[in-house]
């Protein structure tokens, strides 16, 4: 995490970021390697959010280093260069966002098509490929308005992947979920990583986060309180803070059940 | 030979009834008459389209966030909405017409018909208020659904192209609609600048033959066909865009 290597894929040295008064970003320092998946934690409006907008380009901190995939983020000065950036890294919301009025399959193909430029045919090949990955092969013809919040949220992974993502942000992709279907955005997710995407994920499914991250990083009031193994931060850690939240959470039982659900 | 024994065989039974559609026998009348029809419908068929793209033009341009944009077409939007069509077509015409004529040395060389100043005047009117609407689809439009666009690379202009303008031509076409059939309507201003619209013939006739109620039901049925037509096509749009398990 600490040291700076040629497989670092995106570094952040120090950011800060505020929103008019409000200070969300106090000095964030975060590096994550090429094919790593890496969980942020913590509790609301700790940053975590932000930090993936910082990466993605949607937001711009006051100060600090970004780099991601060789670009630095935070001296790119016009809206086409940081366009450019959002291209190569894809963001998947809480909110799915499918665009209600195209179809599955239109909704993964439009980007790529319209804003990439690629040829039509292949792309509509890829996404039925993605659909059958996230198991929605039969829904490619109908509206997100058709389809349940997991569906939809699925959908919305395959659209991040057609735009051929050399990493992909996910910001509390379950949290608008209803319990049942969590597990099923889960798979996809869990899937994805296996195959080697680099992946970092905004999540309040410990289990999850457990389960799947290389790094695990704790955040609070915008600055990053501890980070390391799984093991470290769920187990392990002598912070009363990390481990007062990480209790709190998973004690519930929530998140227990849902890893087992497949689809 | 057929067709005036059709023509003689309506005049005589709409005599009968106490109607006078005796100017359809004489050539001039039944001419200009004729060609009024002609003249309103090509009023509206190139109106409609001319209204349509400059509302979206309006809508973008008041959306964009950019105030040398917006400035300049709120102030028009106010202007055209809180003012009579006919002042602003006398306007249009006595003035602005008159302006071109002098820069151009003479009306003679003036390319600007009336018929052009009838639908520059009525088709940006009606695109004021069409822009109204689709100004609220657009943002209506969720600020997560724009996020997630531009973090997929999406810029500005792509995200109202094939974004925001698909959601809110839907959301706004019940008062597009609405707009088009004012339009229709808004045409018969014409008159007031000698556009030999069918008003303008229909006036033209009863002035010299004292049948005005005559003229009258034609006149009324006529408008309300067309915008039958109108409003027919706008339903039979508004189903073939609904979009499945969505609120529009």
């Amino acid at each position: 995490m600490t040291a700076s290597t040629d497989a670092a894929i995106v570094k952040l040295e120090d950011v800060h970021l505020s929103f008019g008064q409000t200070q969300v970003l106090k000095g964030i320092d975060l590096t994550i390697n090429k094919g790593d998946a890496v969980s942020i934690i913590g509790p609301s409006g700790s940053g975590k959010s932000t930090i993936l907008r910082c990466i993605n380009a949607l937001v711009t901190p006051q100060s600090g280093k970004i780099t991601v995939a060789g670009t630095r983020v935070d001296q790119l000065t016009k809206e086409s260069e940081r366009i450019q950036l959002r291209k190569r890294v894809g963001i998947v919301f809480q909110q799915y966002n499918l665009f209600p009025h195209l179809t599955v399959l239109d909704n993964i193909v439009l980007a790529p098509i319209k804003i990439l430029g690629a040829d039509k045919t292949a792309t509509v090949k890829l996404a039925r490929e993605l659909l059958e990955k996230v198991r929605l092969s039969e829904k490619a013809d109908a509206y997100p308005g058709q389809l349940s919040g997991g569906q939809q949220q699925r959908v919305a992974i395959a659209r991040a992947l057609a735009m051929k993502p050399e990493l992909v942000l996910f910001d509390e992709v379950t949290s608008a979920l209803d319990p049942e279907t969590v597990g099923e955005v889960l798979w996809v997710i869990r899937d994805l990583i296996r195959d080697g995407m680099t992946s970092i994920l905004v999540t309040h499914e410990m289990r999850f986060a457990e389960e799947i991250s290389d790094t695990v990083v704790f955040t609070e009031n915008g600055r990053i309180v501890d980070h390391g193994s799984p093991q470290q931060i769920f187990h392990s850690t002598n912070n009363p803070r990390i481990r007062q939240f990480v209790g709190g959470l998973s004690g519930g039982g929530r998140g227990a059940v849902r890893d087992g659900e497949g689809i | 030979m057929q067709d005036m024994n059709l023509t003689g065989l309506f005049i005589d039974l709409m005599g009968r009834l106490g109607l006078n559609y005796e100017f359809l026998a004489t050539g001039y009348e039944a001419q200009i008459w004729r060609d009024g029809f002609i003249t309103t419908l090509y009023l509206v068929a190139v109106t409609i389209p001319v209204s349509l793209i400059v509302g979206l033009i309006f809508a973008a341009c008041l959306t964009s966030g950019r105030l040398w944009l917006s400035a300049p077409v709120r102030g028009f939007v106010e202007l055209t909405r809180n003012t009579p069509t006919l002042v602003q077509l006398m306007f249009s015409f006595l003035v602005l017409n008159t302006v071109v004529s002098n820069m151009v040395g003479g009306a003679q060389n003036n390319p600007l018909s009336p018929f052009f100043w009838v639908v520059a005047v009525v088709g940006l009117h009606v695109a004021a208020l069409h822009a109204e609407a689709i100004r609220g689809g657009i943002e209506a439009v969720p600020s997560s659904m724009i996020e997630a666009a531009r973090g997929m690379g999406f810029s500005q202009f792509e995200i109202l192209r094939y974004v925001q303008i698909p959601l809110a031509f839907r959301s706004s076409l019940p008062a597009i609609v609405n707009g088009l059939i004012s339009l229709v309507k808004s045409t018969t201003v014409g008159n007031a600048i000698a556009v030999s619209e069918i008003t303008y013939a229909s006036i033209m006739v009863w002035t010299q033959r004292d049948n005005v109620v005559e003229m009258m039901i034609v006149l009324l049925a006529f408008f309300s066909l067309i915008n039958f037509v109108v409003a027919r096509v706008g339903s039979w749009v508004e189903r073939r865009l609904a979009i499945p398990g969505y609120g529009l």
